[in-house]
């Protein structure tokens, strides 16, 4: 079974993708000339290593151990052999596995079904549908007015109400959820909150709601000043993070993908304004909508 | 001579327990893995008598200093008893501070050139042997004091006697590294056609075959490096000596191959255009041993020290590859089977000596990057299963792989689908997701090359 990102390269390679920064060594946002072409250069290299090359240094050691006597037969001393460790690439998580099992339990927890108009990720494709029907689409704003829109989000129930509020008590009452459930706020207070935060938790909340036994959250169209506890399963990759990420290996436009995360405007009636400046159109969204990209820094993790 | 097992029986002799062994052992690998950083990895050798063992007590500083000096003595005025006290004196200086104490003596070295060169012949074992134990010495102003003696070390290095020889061969091998001026006057003396014609004339006998590899390899080791020596070397016999001394001997063992290999290896690595020894066929030589030696580790008879020569072996092919233009490479590396013995290598090492593994990668990588018969030899002879299991691991191990598996889906589309065939794609969903970006990256390259071959890879995907 293929990851989503792997898809999305084989979208990619077929294209030939056209893109501004394409080098895949240096990190320079100079190296902006939007270069046609194919991303993915490798040649054959025929290596020559010279004497004091890095590679040499044990067998060299094993060497003179020999010539000073001290070469031991090699059933004594066993070496652990060391393997690569895993890291999530999205971009603004800095998560680090040594197993894959744990990178992929990890991945599907917190970066499956995310809305990529407000980047939060949703435990379930259905929360994830209702979450985008009830946060980002105008028809449902403007038919709620009228008839009951709101759906029940236990799977089969089927019932709908007129506000998110009635929802709410459907839930408690019928469906026995405990009432400190974290429900979404209403509409209104959404315009009002900002999130100051952004930058600095959006690393912790992703490694907090990591921690957490992920107790099935429902996705919130909140913004909380306190995003740990309002926003659940919800994770926000930093914006700006990606924004810093100069090139990458590969030229995944994703990095700096439309999705104004920061803004606290999220009503579906705004226009997202973009921050920064965009490769791709703030309302292309492809696929699951996580950010794909790597971060500058990510080369100090070695 | 060298018995590997001569050490393990030195080790249990000793009052230390194995616990302090190990560690006195792993300080000792820490102080030469410091010294190479600093590029002064330098080492000598000390040839013991078979009777004796290099941990026997000696005497302690003081005396020993004094017992030099009235051995010194004794030597300058006594007539028949030469003999036994130079033989005395060899056992005394075996100690640092008597060496010193040794040199500091006005006419010490006058002493012992003189007996060193003449008519007794017991006399110019026990001298060369003295020189020897100075040679050894710790201290670096000892080896400059022995410079007199050296022209006359290498004109007996054509005489027939096994000991003798072998203990001019160590001393001047000691020698060698200490220094430029050192080197300079050896050069100057003749020491490369001394050891060419050291080596013809007693192609037989392997215990001075194995003291003269020694002293090359430690002539070769200097910084200078391509300056001088190595030019002068290439010039003479001496290669196509090296190269015939390849194959071990069942009775001797492996130590004069080992010797003559790493010689090689370091004549390999300082050029860039290794055209000279290809034309000797050095490729062919070496590509040809390791597949004997790959053979038997394959079967299982890992001979103890095989590492030791296998290791120099992957590094003179793969440098030489490297210098090897392309149309001559089926010639000279003319047995494809080669992937077979580079990948058994790969495996077997693994666990033990995980830098063999990264050396035996390092080479196919150059197999593979330029031709399309070692890659299509790696999946006829399918190679590749065994390669992608081996991509969890770091160190240079995944990253030298994904480069083969790279250079072999660069070649040509079919190769590409046979790739796939051999469920590349599940370990390529693995590395993609590894934390080091040069491996995502060449991940990448191998998926996209896999991808864009064929619309049959695609839809596999």
């Amino acid at each position: 079974m293929l990851q989503p990102e792997t898809a999305r390269l084989l979208t990619e390679g077929q294209m030939l993708v056209k893109s501004s920064d394409v080098g895949n060594t240096q990190e320079e946002p100079g190296l902006s000339e939007a270069e046609e072409g194919n991303p993915f250069n490798f040649t054959p290299q025929l290596l020559r290593l010279h004497r004091d090359h890095q590679l040499f240094e044990d067998g060299d050691i094993h060497r003179h151990m020999y010539l000073q006597d001290l070469y031991v037969s090699e059933t004594d001393d066993k070496t652990t052999l060391s393997v690569s460790e895993f890291a999530c690439h999205i971009s603004g998580c800095s998560a680090v596995f040594s197993t894959l099992e744990e990178y992929e339990h990890h991945y599907n927890s917190l970066h499956r079904h995310v809305c990529c108009s407000c980047r939060r990720s949703l435990p379930s494709a259905r929360l994830l549908d209702i979450h985008i029907q009830e946060w980002h689409d105008s028809l449902f704003t403007i038919l709620a007015q009228r008839q009951d829109m709101y759906q029940c989000l236990v799977e089969g129930c089927g019932q709908k109400f007129r506000t998110s509020q009635h929802r709410k008590q459907h839930l408690i009452k019928v469906h026995k959820y405990p009432p400190d459930f974290r429900f979404d706020k209403t509409k209104k207070d959404r315009g009002e909150t900002k999130r100051p935060q952004q930058k600095d938790t959006s690393m912790e909340v992703a490694e907090s709601v990591c921690e957490s036994e992920g107790v099935c959250e429902v996705m919130c169209d909140v913004l909380s000043d306190q995003p740990e506890h309002g926003e659940s399963m919800e994770t926000h990759v930093s914006e700006e993070e990606a924004a810093r990420t100069a090139t990458s290996a590969i030229t995944e436009d994703h990095a700096n993908l439309s999705a104004a995360a920061h803004s606290a405007e999220n009503t579906s009636s705004q226009p997202l304004k973009p921050q920064y400046s965009y490769r791709v159109p703030t309302n292309v969204c492809f696929g699951h909508g996580s950010v794909r990209g790597f971060r500058g820094r990510r080369g100090r993790r070695k | 001579m060298w018995r590997l097992n001569k050490v393990r029986h030195k080790a249990g002799r000793q009052a230390d327990s194995l616990e302090e062994l190990r560690l006195k052992r792993r300080q000792q690998e820490k102080d030469l893995r410091q010294a190479r950083r600093d590029r002064q990895l330098v080492s000598k050798r000390l040839l013991l008598n078979e009777d004796e063992d290099q941990s026997e007590v000696t005497m302690d500083a003081d005396s020993g200093a004094q017992h030099v000096v009235t051995l010194f003595h004794k030597l300058q005025h006594s007539g028949p008893e030469k003999e036994v006290h130079l033989k005395a004196l060899s056992k005394a200086l075996r100690d640092p501070s008597a060496q010193l104490t040794f040199i500091k003596q006005e006419n010490s070295m006058h002493l012992l050139v003189g007996l060193l060169t003449g008519s007794n012949a017991t006399c110019r074992l026990q001298a060369v042997r003295c020189l020897h134990e100075l040679s050894h010495s710790p201290h670096t102003n000892i080896a400059p004091a022995c410079l007199p003696a050296t022209p006359y070390l290498l004109t007996y290095l054509s005489n027939q006697s096994t000991k003798f020889t072998e203990l001019c061969l160590y001393t001047l091998g000691n020698l060698c590294p200490e220094s430029d001026v050192v080197q300079e006057k050896l050069l100057a003396q003749g020491i490369i056609p001394a050891l060419a014609n050291c080596i013809e004339n007693q192609r037989h006998n392997l215990a001075v075959v194995e003291a003269a590899g020694f002293t090359l390899s430690q002539l070769l080791q200097a910084k200078d490096g391509g300056g001088k020596i190595i030019p002068m070397v290439l010039a003479s016999s001496l290669p196509s000596h090296l190269l015939s001394v390849l194959t071990p001997d069942q009775n001797f063992g492996l130590a004069p191959a080992i010797e003559c290999a790493w010689c090689l290896h370091y004549l390999t690595c300082s050029m860039q255009d290794n055209r000279v020894l290809l034309a000797h066929g050095a490729l062919s030589r070496c590509s040809s041993t390791l597949m004997s030696l790959g053979g038997a580790v394959a079967e299982g008879n890992k001979e103890e020290g095989m590492e030791l020569l296998i290791c120099p072996l992957l590094r003179c092919v793969g440098n030489l590859l490297s210098s090897c233009p392309a149309e001559d490479l089926s010639s000279q590396v003319a047995d494809v089977s080669i992937v077979v013995t580079l990948c058994a290598l790969l495996q077997a090492y693994m666990q033990t000596q995980t830098a063999l593994a990264r050396e035996s990668a390092w080479v196919l990588n150059n197999l593979t990057a330029h031709s399309s018969a070692f890659c299509s030899a790696l999946l006829t002879f399918n190679l590749v299963p065994g390669l992608i299991q081996l991509l969890p691991f770091s160190q240079g191990i995944n990253i030298m792989i994904l480069r083969v598996l790279a250079n072999i889906a660069h070649k040509k589309k079919e190769y590409c689908v046979q790739l796939t065939h051999t469920g590349l794609l599940s370990g390529l969903c693995a590395t993609l997701k590894m934390a080091d970006k040069d491996i995502v990256t060449l991940s990448m390259d191998v998926l996209f090359m896999l991808v864009v071959s064929s619309p049959q890879v695609a839809e596999e995907l």
